[in-house]
């Protein structure tokens, strides 16, 4: 799977929202609903599902599955 | 005497197991120390044990006695995990990811009662310290809302002198609902008498006084006051007023009729946050008043917030006040 289709399914299982509304563009918390607890949560569900350490405060600035995508993998070629 | 200095004494006749989980930053472990010497709280600091050993040496400071846990390692790790992926129905895994993290270990640690409060912020913003003790640490029965609140004390009031108020929501939420605005004026009514032992007058405050002015923002600031009264019919609450007629008993005399707060109030409730951070400001640098906090409030535990310019003082003194939320 893509870093994409695993962000997507990360936010299908923390946000309890349906696969279809999860789109490239969509912000965590306008289009998927994410409060700022769960933007908690859905950092450490990232860390678990591609078993890297993000630090928190430029994780949490991260407003898009998009940009997440680029983060992570950036955060994945770091090692 | 000197609030502090009261708060500190307090504090040593029942000293509260505070975690602190920034060990990596020099101020908290000169605070811890110092915490432990005064006999304000038993500090147990959360970090990488082999990372603050080496901070402490290089700094040159004893941590002998103190209590240091790797949350990455230690034996709670599986049950805090447990407690808390059930608590927020997500998997074992995830949750495990998120507690072994310094400060979420920390409010689990309060949370689960192996310590009586926390104290964070030196390194971490201000919003992740209020999400991480919502999502660990929850709130205070019947309430929903984290805020804040400052002690002000006013060198001279009405031929009083060090006269004490506590000013609230000065810090966190923006723009409060009613329901918000009425847990924040409960949280600071119970505040005012667990810290600082006097009896709540709580005027819920405005532009206008009783119907003085018609607008939707003096409708939810009433509004707030009903449903604070549905919450704690017991506490001394009056709304809307006027800072005058809150506070001054000349003032009151002729606005407002039959109310135990009006001229009298010790505990004021700004309509937002606007207001109430400009309000402390202007009491502290035009009045000279002393101002300390913010001081979180809301929580089922005490959890304080400090900012990143933290000194080692206001470290100690935020301890002996958490110590004292703690404890009583």
């Amino acid at each position: 799977m893509s870093t994409l289709d695993r962000i997507k399914s990360v936010c299908v299982e923390l946000l309890k929202v349906e696969a279809g509304r999860v789109q490239d563009s969509s912000r965590f918390v306008e289009d998927l609903g994410a409060d700022s607890m769960q933007s908690i949560e859905l950092v450490a569900a990232f860390e678990e599902e591609f078993d890297i350490e993000m630090d928190e405060d430029a994780a949490l600035g991260v407003k898009t599955v998009a940009d997440a995508v680029t983060f992570i993998d950036r955060v994945i070629a770091e090692g | 005497m000197d609030i502090v200095q009261e708060f500190i004494e307090k504090a040593q006749s029942r000293p509260a197991r505070i975690v602190y989980p920034e060990a990596h930053d020099p101020r908290i472990l000169e605070a811890a120390v110092r915490v432990q010497e005064l006999d304000i709280a038993k500090p147990i600091l959360v970090g990488d044990i082999a990372a603050i050993k080496s901070l402490a040496a290089e700094i040159g400071i004893e941590l002998a006695g103190i209590e240091t846990i790797d949350s990455r390692q230690d034996a709670r790790l599986a049950s805090y995990t447990s407690a808390y992926a059930n608590k927020r129905d997500m998997r074992e895994a995830i949750a495990s990811k998120l507690v072994r993290k310094p400060l979420s270990f920390g409010g689990m640690m309060v949370a689960q009662g192996d310590a009586d409060g926390m104290v964070a912020g030196v390194a971490t913003a201000t919003s992740i310290v209020i999400q991480t003790a919502t999502l660990t640490v929850g709130f205070q029965q019947g309430l929903s809302t984290p805020s804040s609140f400052f002690i002000m004390i006013v060198p001279r009031f009405q031929k009083e002198q060090d006269k004490v108020f506590i000013f609230a929501d000065s810090a966190v939420n923006i723009q409060p609902t009613a329901q918000q605005l009425a847990e924040i004026a409960i949280a600071s009514g119970s505040n005012a008498r667990a810290l600082l032992g006097i009896e709540p007058k709580i005027a819920f405050l405005s532009f206008s006084t009783k119907g003085s002015a018609a607008h939707a923002d003096a409708d939810k600031v009433l509004e707030a006051l009903e449903i604070a009264r549905g919450i704690r019919p017991e506490f001394h609450m009056d709304g809307e007023l006027q800072l005058d007629a809150a506070i001054i008993p000349s003032v009151a005399a002729k606005k407002v009729t039959e109310s135990s707060v009006a001229g009298a109030a010790n505990v004021l409730i700004f309509p937002d946050l606007d207001a109430g951070n400009i309000g402390y400001k202007l009491v502290q640098y035009m009045a000279g008043a002393k101002a300390i906090g913010p001081i979180l409030q809301g929580f089922a535990k005490p959890v304080n917030d400090m900012s990143r310019g933290a000194s080692v003082d206001d470290l100690v003194a935020v301890s002996a006040i958490t110590s004292v939320q703690a404890k009583g």
